[in-house]
């Protein structure tokens, strides 16, 4: 770990983060958040905006603590859940990783991403797609993910979407 | 059309059957729409999508393309999306303002009355005397009415006044608009998902109180976990107050009622609880419109005002506009509905719970529409057509309402009251009942 986040280090860390989610190993996902993490995804407010005030206006998802994203895990792997059983095929491509800025304390990384889902259930394949913007925080003598905002540009939502497609 | 070949309505038997053809067949799903969804009172959205002059918004009613818009003066008024020279769809977008409307495709202008403005090049145009003599302003929906912000339509002239159309349900729309002195509002943030089943899954499954311990067991255990924790991080659940989803639960928890039209209400008792955002308004709301209907806006609530509009305030407060594509296909526009004037915390509140709750992307929506699709591909199975998902409750439906619905005044054509375990499925029958009455007759489909 460099004191300056280098975008190959950034790569290295959404490749992993792209990985695990696509492979199922949550548990080794959500050790890649900081406990106090931002994991957000904004509705659209109207055809070009998004909504940016996550008090005020709607999101699709937000998340203040990883706390959530395990609540979310728990659920999708629960077995409980119709919607999440079987799980869903995903791969994530990551692409177009640039980092912004950094300073030792934290550094601001944006990507793009399509994600390819095969619902077996249905027999249904969807793609999703769209920008993250990532602000990567040191953290045990390694960087972890601070905040995540994840901007899906096709939100007609087919049935559904859950955390590992997007 | 012979209705009784899609619902075997026989009280006296004490028999109520729906044909599986009726989410599937396509000469049906033909019929809905003309008969249904274009050809009677369809909720077109609230006042506030368009507040100020010139403001507008856009929706369908079935196939048809809708444009509310506010004029100069403040009028309301609702036209056929669709420019009178060729037919272009006019508004593009979901909502805006616009003083003047120009269609993308020709330039033909209509201001925001729907008056025409101007015709391109309209002197050299060579138009006959007849052409001039038409009116080239927007089609107006033959009925436009609005009931406490709700705005509807009807693409047929002959239907009764909207409150007649409402009926005694309009005070459960009184509940939701007294909210506040101020009135309702969107919170910005639509969202839009579809299900590939039939319409007619969703409008059972808001009233489905049968469904909620089996198909959201995964939400409950997160909301067990939340409420052993009790972390800031967590937003409080409303249901962590109540014992409506404990299948254990006794006493009367809450039940339906059933009016005429269609539109059905299914509720429980939650009780004056912080869990909900409203709490804050708790005493000024019973000074304002008295104990008893203070109490029912804090019950849990499921409303469907037939054929379209759903408003449910349970783990939050959503509105849905349900818009059918196709026999089995579905699409829903969403949205958060809150009372204006809230303070900062408590709109948090209601946005966090229900992101968890609603959303395709949270955590119960997608296991209800996923079991829609799973009802869709069984009624291909028509080994045995009839359906017997309509019969829990049949004993303990009586006529007119009961000590709840006299809190507010109002006098459903049936109701039941119920403990947690019940879960009537009577209140389904209202809606093929209006949907046999508008289906029946005519030339055989
Ligand atoms: S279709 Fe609108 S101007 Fe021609
Ligand atoms: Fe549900």
């Amino acid at each position: 770990m460099s004191a300056l986040l280098t975008r190959a280090e950034a790569e290295d860390l959404l490749y992993r983060e792209a990985l695990l989610i696509d492979t199922q190993r949550f548990a080794e996902w959500l050790e890649l958040f900081t406990p106090d993490v931002e994991f957000w995804m904004p509705a659209w407010r109207d055809e070009t905006t998004t909504t940016e005030d996550p008090d005020r206006e709607l999101s699709l998802i937000y998340y203040k603590g990883r706390r959530n994203l395990e609540d979310r895990v728990m659920r999708l792997t629960s077995g409980l859940s119709t919607a999440s059983s079987p799980l869903p095929r995903v791969v994530h491509q990551v692409t177009n990783v640039m980092v912004l800025d950094a300073d030792e304390a934290a550094a601001r990384v944006s990507a793009a991403f399509t994600c390819h889902r095969f619902d077996v259930r249905m027999n249904r394949t969807d793609c999703f797609f769209g920008r993250y913007e990532y602000r990567l925080a040191p953290c045990e003598g390694a960087w972890r993910i601070a905040c995540k905002k994840i901007t899906l540009l096709n939100d007609t939502i087919p049935t559904v979407v859950d955390i590992n497609a997007i | 059309m012979d209705v009784s070949r899609y619902v075997d309505d026989r009280p006296e038997d004490g028999v109520f059957r729906v044909n599986r053809a009726i989410f599937t067949d396509e000469a049906v799903f033909a019929r809905e729409l003309e008969r249904i969804f274009e050809g009677g009172w369809v909720f077109l959205g609230i006042e506030s999508q368009a507040e100020n002059p010139h403001d507008f918004f856009t929706t369908t009613m079935g196939r048809v393309p809708v444009l509310v818009q506010r004029d100069g003066e403040g009028t309301l008024r609702a036209f056929v999306n669709s420019c009178p020279h060729k037919g272009a769809r006019l508004a593009q977008t979901r909502a805006g303002n616009a003083r003047l409307h120009v269609c993308p495709y020709h330039s033909w202008s209509f201001d925001s009355a729907g008056r025409s403005k101007a015709i391109k090049s309209q002197r050299a145009g060579c138009y006959s005397a007849a052409f001039e003599q038409t009116d080239h302003g927007l089609a107006a929906l033959p009925r436009f009415e609005t009931y406490r912000g709700f705005l509807f339509g009807s693409l047929a002239a002959d239907v009764p006044p909207l409150a007649d159309y409402l009926g005694e349900a309009a005070k459960l729309l009184d509940l939701v608009a007294d909210q506040s002195a101020e009135g309702l509002e969107l919170v910005p943030g639509q969202v839009t998902f579809t299900y590939e089943a039939n319409w007619k899954l969703q409008l059972e499954n808001c009233s489905d109180a049968y469904h909620f311990t089996s198909a959201h067991p995964s939400y409950i255990r997160v909301l067990e976990r939340r409420q052993q924790e009790m972390s800031a991080d967590v937003v409080a659940s409303v249901w962590e107050n109540s014992d409506y989803w404990k299948e254990e639960a006794e006493g009367v928890a809450g039940g339906s009622y059933s009016f005429a039209s269609g539109h059905v209400l299914n509720w429980g008792i939650f009780g004056i609880t912080p869990a909900i955002p409203l709490y804050e308004s708790a005493g000024a709301l019973a000074e304002r419109h008295g104990e008893g209907k203070r109490d029912w806006m804090f019950n849990m609530r499921n409303l469907t005002i037939f054929p379209n509009l759903q408003i449910a305030e349970n783990a939050s407060s959503q509105l849905r506009v349900i818009r059918p594509v196709a026999p089995g296909l579905t699409e829903m526009r969403t949205w958060c509905i809150a009372p204006k004037g809230e303070s900062d915390a408590a709109r948090r509140q209601r946005i966090r719970q229900y992101e968890d709750f609603f959303n395709p992307t949270g955590m119960a929506t997608p296991d209800d529409t996923v079991s829609y699709e799973n009802c869709q591909i069984g009624y291909s199975g028509t080994v045995e057509p009839w359906l017997q998902g309509y019969s829990r409750g049949m004993t303990a439906t009586v006529p007119g309402g009961n000590r709840f619905s006299e809190l507010i005044g109002m006098t459903p054509e049936r109701s039941v009251l119920a403990d947690a375990q019940l879960c009537d499925e009577t209140l389904f029958h209202s809606y093929y009942r209006a949907w046999a009455q508008r289906m029946a007759g005519g030339e055989e489909a």
